[in-house]
């Protein structure tokens, strides 16, 4: 095999006239990496940017809302927690909006640190991911929730529902399901707002009740439900009652602060849609 | 969105050229993790998903999220552009900027914000300068 080897005094030639070319480059993209930041400007105009760009919400987490709730207190989590998870009727949009509820479930339980209820949830996100063909997308998630619900590793468990979300999310979109993808993330807005409202009514302060203080969130979900390509899915009266159950909350979050009897309000709202979300009405 | 879109991770590509351009807003992603790296040493969970597209030179581009008070927030920003620059800034629903602190070095770029209420926030995000016509940018975010 042919190698080229270089004498000591030919190799420092060659390194210095590298370096004579190379030194002028490093100092440019040293000068460049040091230059100190421009000072952004205190205000901006929002209307210059692209509608599209701005009206589009990136949805939060659950652990962003869990990970509040954690500074303002201790409240009793196994008495969120539902008897009975709910019942897949087949229906595709029952179905999405229903695992929707149920990885929800996942981080109430985990807040309950009740780890047999973490492991049944996450058979239970299996079985209903197989339902709406997106069962490989959770497969390992579902496996690492029960090891560190075993390990009572509960950030771990939450960050693992979290991902569970997401992967669902992303696996429906490869399908071209971005309708159901989005009930999905609707399903578990509606029941992490439903057991939000409970825990902030029972011990009412401000702050608490700030964490509903969505309202663009909620005109992007509207939005989303309105532009359903799938005209039957859109129609269909689960959706349909999604749909209601978004332009009767909108105006009530729109204040900074929420009195204690909104929160009642949209309690009652909310569960009453998770209540037919789990009971097969569709 | 426009120029802007969720960035999909572990996504099987069909197809080279899709394959390339998939590559290459990865290559930003791989920058925008490398930038959040050693904020996780300081108890930020980083989201898994991520947001990403193109910009031309002093392009900018909003991406709007929905932010608690209560948590603290970074957003990290990477380009697989050599030498070219970019930053993030955030500001609230009034286009007030509310960022806390915030740092550029070439191709990363990071802003932090602690909400002073929970509401919508914006991350506009801009390419100062870039060798090409159009950079390929991802941006993450994380809380604690």
């Amino acid at each position: 095999m042919p190698v080229l080897l270089l004498g000591p005094r030919l190799q420092t030639k060659l390194i210095l006239a590298m370096l004579s070319r190379l030194i002028p480059v490093v100092l440019c993209g040293i000068a460049l990496a040091q230059a100190p930041a421009q000072a952004p400007p205190q205000q901006i105009d929002l209307t210059k940017f692209p509608a599209a760009a701005v009206d589009d919400v990136v949805v939060p987490v659950p652990s962003e809302v869990f990970n509040v709730l954690d500074k303002l207190g201790s409240p009793n989590w196994s008495a969120e927690l539902r008897d009975n998870l709910g019942q897949s009727s087949g229906d595709r949009a029952q179905v999405a909006l229903l695992l929707g509820t149920v990885i929800a479930e996942g981080f109430i339980a985990v807040q309950a640190k009740n780890a047999e209820r973490v492991k049944k949830i996450g058979q239970e996100v299996l079985t209903l991911a197989d339902a709406i063909n997106v069962r490989s997308a959770v497969i390992a998630r579902s496996k690492s929730i029960t090891e560190k619900a075993d390990a009572r590793d509960w950030a771990a468990v939450r960050s693992e529902f979290d991902g569970a979300l997401q992967d669902v999310r992303g696996a429906m979109e490869q399908l071209g399901d971005d309708d159901l993808a989005q009930l999905v993330s609707l399903g578990g807005w509606i029941r992490g707002t439903e057991v939000l409202t409970s825990i902030v009514g029972k011990n009412y302060t401000p702050d608490g009740s700030q964490l509903l203080c969505q309202p663009e969130l909620v005109n992007y979900f509207s939005r989303r439900v309105d532009e359903m390509r799938n005209t039957r899915l859109k129609k269909s009266r689960l959706v349909t009652k999604v749909r209601r159950l978004l332009k009767d909350i909108r105006p009530l979050i729109k204040r900074d602060t929420i009195t204690v009897e909104t929160v009642q309000k949209i309690n009652t709202m909310t569960n009453e849609v998770v209540v037919t979300i789990t009971t097969q009405e569709s | 969105m426009a120029n802007v879109k969720k960035i999909l991770l572990g996504t099987l590509v069909v197809g080279l050229g899709l394959s390339v351009a998939v590559a290459r807003v990865d290559d930003a992603l791989s920058f925008a993790h490398e930038a959040a790296d050693p904020y996780t040493k300081e108890g930020f969970t980083v989201r898994e998903d991520a947001w990403g597209g193109d910009l031309g030179v002093k392009d900018q581009q909003a991406v709007t999220a929905q932010l608690f008070k209560g948590n603290t927030y970074w957003f990290w920003l990477g380009t697989d552009t050599p030498g070219a620059v970019i930053t993030v800034h955030l500001y609230d629903s009034d286009g007030k900027l509310v960022e806390s602190a915030y740092w550029q070095k070439g191709r990363f770029a990071a802003a932090k914000v602690t909400p002073a209420k929970t509401g919508t926030y914006y991350a506009i995000v801009t390419v100062e300068k870039s060798s090409r016509e159009r950079s390929n940018w991802a941006l993450v975010y994380g809380y604690r």
